[in-house]
């Protein structure tokens, strides 16, 4: 069907794209401003750029290792639990486990409740239970890894499942005739099949974990605390540091840029995917 | 090569048992074609054959060895599926080098092997290509591929050639046939098309509700099935069949339909006053002086050969003649039976008298 009238069309997308961008170019022109200027009139064209917020971040070690933080524990988590959510996906699809649509159903219940349910049990658990010694898993890299599992797997799962339900087991039987075991089978046939899936899975997992606050915020001290929270010290009694926050704001969005637009084609690829019939 | 004998082999599904003692022997190299409605058991047998389905008792031994428990990838068969499964996400000599692969064969008695049976399937052009870049003859004749490389003892077909339209099917059906004889394999091949079983086998199972009905040369079957559900699924169209009575006429015997048709039978065929079900393929009515006048329903030209069916009484039959018909709907025309192809079953048991 011909379309009738494409400027409108353009015109359209011009401005939904407009309201959407328009806050991150607002967080990077406060970025690049000094305090002083950042309380007079408000300007939308950039006539200077003020470097020293950028400079005061990428200098101060803490930042540096909240950072690293961030990073580790996000890329950490997203693996894991695409990992596990891919091997429960396979067995919860091809295997005749009993109850297997309950334990589905299950394993998403968690996420029905606000995370801050979970705080106090995940906080004793971290701190009391799961404690050797005198070490314990809260404030590490791990314990946050961990308890990012705790949702991220049941959304992994879930995101998964169509995508390996997709996967005919006309192929898991033809493999298996043809002398795969089941390992091989996972991995020859079904992971470059599900990899548009995981894809998404990994990323959207990645960015949950790179933007969580609460969480991080409850259950880590220093040695594990994140950018994200991070961002809340430069709240203080004496100010608020707005330009050095929106320059950390800057930073923190543009790994998870670059992660979209590396796997962009993925995710559309695997948001329809089993939709059509190939 | 090797015989393949199913011995009393029973499925259950819980407290249902859908397969009830199926009993097949299979010779060294033959073709044999599992036919059968949907829901007879057929695919359900090949796969159990194959290993990718549980036998709850009974035995099935591949060249002499009891393979009950045996995996699939060591009872040394291939199998071509209905969908094809090719790996979607591998080139035409990935596939067919898949199960070689699995089997940590070296890549050049890999790479020969499948130039080989590319060279007799002719894909040794189609070789970089993925799947879905191929028709779906070629995806086919891939997915025999892939069966071939192995060089198994016995290939398995589970009705391979029902995704294909009409005319690629009769190319398929007579490549398959020449792959047999060029091979000479043992072929277990499960369909629904009676005509591919006719044309391709050496030997029918036909299945019902997890029963084997008969088991017979394709021939055998058309010319004497043992039973009613066996003489309508072989052969097209279906044969005739009239409820009715043997009566006596003087000293020979005739058939008399509930609706009033009298009908010619064999001397000495069955005993009077026997309730029948009298069966005649279409094929074996002819249309000529001296026939029994029946009334045109439809007429169906298609060429070659023209189809009348005729209503008489509660009955439809149907003949299938080579001369063309003028005749038009509501008029008479006389239908004249070949006695000697009358098939006669007891109405009670379905069975041939």
């Amino acid at each position: 069907m011909k379309r009738q009238k494409p400027w409108l069309s353009v015109l359209f997308w011009t401005l939904i794209s407009f309201v959407t961008l328009f806050p991150i170019y607002w967080l990077f022109v406060i970025s690049v401003k000094p305090t002083v200027d950042l309380f007079s009139t408000p300007e939308v064209i950039l006539k200077s750029f003020y470097w020293q917020n950028y400079v005061d971040v990428l200098t101060d070690s803490t930042l540096r290792r909240y950072m690293m933080n961030s990073l580790i524990i996000s890329t950490g988590n997203a693996f894991l639990v695409t990992t596990l959510g891919f091997l429960a996906c396979y067995a919860l699809s091809r295997f005749d486990l009993p109850g297997k649509e309950s334990i589905f159903f299950w394993t998403i219940t968690n996420r029905m409740a606000p995370p801050a349910v979970f705080l106090l049990p995940l906080f004793l658990l971290l701190t009391q239970v799961y404690r050797i010694g005198d070490f314990s898993l809260a404030d590490t890299r791990i314990g946050m890894i961990l308890v990012y599992c705790t949702f991220n797997l049941p959304f992994a799962i879930w995101t998964l499942r169509p995508t390996i339900d997709g996967i005919p087991k006309e192929l898991d039987e033809a493999a298996f005739i043809d002398g795969a075991s089941p390992w091989k089978i996972i991995t020859e046939v079904i992971f470059p099949l599900a990899r548009p899936g995981l894809a998404v899975t990994l990323i959207l997992t990645w960015v949950f974990a790179w933007n969580e606050y609460l969480l991080a915020a409850t259950l880590t001290n220093f040695n594990a605390r994140t950018l994200t929270t991070g961002l809340s010290e430069y709240v203080t009694t004496t100010g608020t540091a707005w330009g050095v926050m929106a320059a950390i704001s800057v930073i923190t969005l543009i790994p998870a840029l670059i992660v979209f637009s590396m796997v962009q084609r993925h995710i559309v690829a695997g948001l329809t995917f089993g939709a059509v019939k190939g | 090569m090797a015989n393949v004998t199913i011995d009393n082999v029973v499925k259950r599904y819980g407290a249902a048992e859908i397969m009830h003692g199926v009993n097949v022997d299979i010779d060294d190299g033959e073709f044999v074609v599992l036919v059968g409605p949907s829901g007879c058991g057929k695919s359900t047998l090949l796969r159990m054959i194959a290993g990718l389905e549980e036998i709850s008792s009974g035995q099935i031994r591949i060249g002499g060895r009891v393979v009950n428990d045996v995996p699939p990838k060591e009872r040394d068969i291939a199998m071509v599926f209905q969908s094809y499964a090719l790996y979607p996400h591998k080139t035409v000599a990935e596939n067919m080098g898949f199960p070689l692969k699995m089997a940590k064969r070296p890549q050049a008695e890999i790479d020969s092997k499948v130039g080989k049976a590319a060279q007799i399937l002719d894909l040794s052009h189609l070789l970089k290509r993925y799947p879905k870049q191929l028709s779906g003859g070629q995806r086919q004749r891939v997915a025999m591929g892939r069966a071939i490389v192995r060089d198994p003892q016995v290939f398995l077909f589970d009705e391979p050639l029902s995704n294909l339209d009409a005319k690629l099917r009769v190319t398929m059906r007579v490549e398959i046939k020449e792959l047999h004889q060029r091979l000479k394999t043992t072929i277990i091949y499960v369909t629904h098309d009676q005509i591919e079983a006719m044309t391709m086998a050496d030997k029918i199972v036909v299945m019902r509700d997890g029963r084997v009905e008969q088991i017979g040369a394709p021939l055998d079957l058309y010319d004497r099935p043992q039973n009613v559900f066996v003489a309508g699924f072989i052969g097209s169209p279906a044969m005739n069949f009239i409820h009715g009575r043997i009566q006596s006429q003087g000293a020979a015997l005739q058939f008399v339909a509930e609706s009033g048709l009298v009908l010619p039978v064999p001397p000495g065929s069955a005993e009077e006053g026997r309730a029948v079900i009298y069966g005649i393929r279409p094929e074996d009515i002819e249309i000529g002086p001296g026939g029994i006048p029946v009334r045109v329903a439809v007429i169906e030209p298609m060429g070659a050969e023209t189809q009348v069916f005729a209503k008489v009484g509660n009955d439809m039959i149907d003949a299938i003649v080579r001369q063309r018909i003028a005749a038009r709907p509501g008029d008479e025309l006389p239908f004249r039976i070949d006695v000697s192809k009358v098939h006669l079953f007891d109405r009670a048991t379905e069975k041939r008298i």
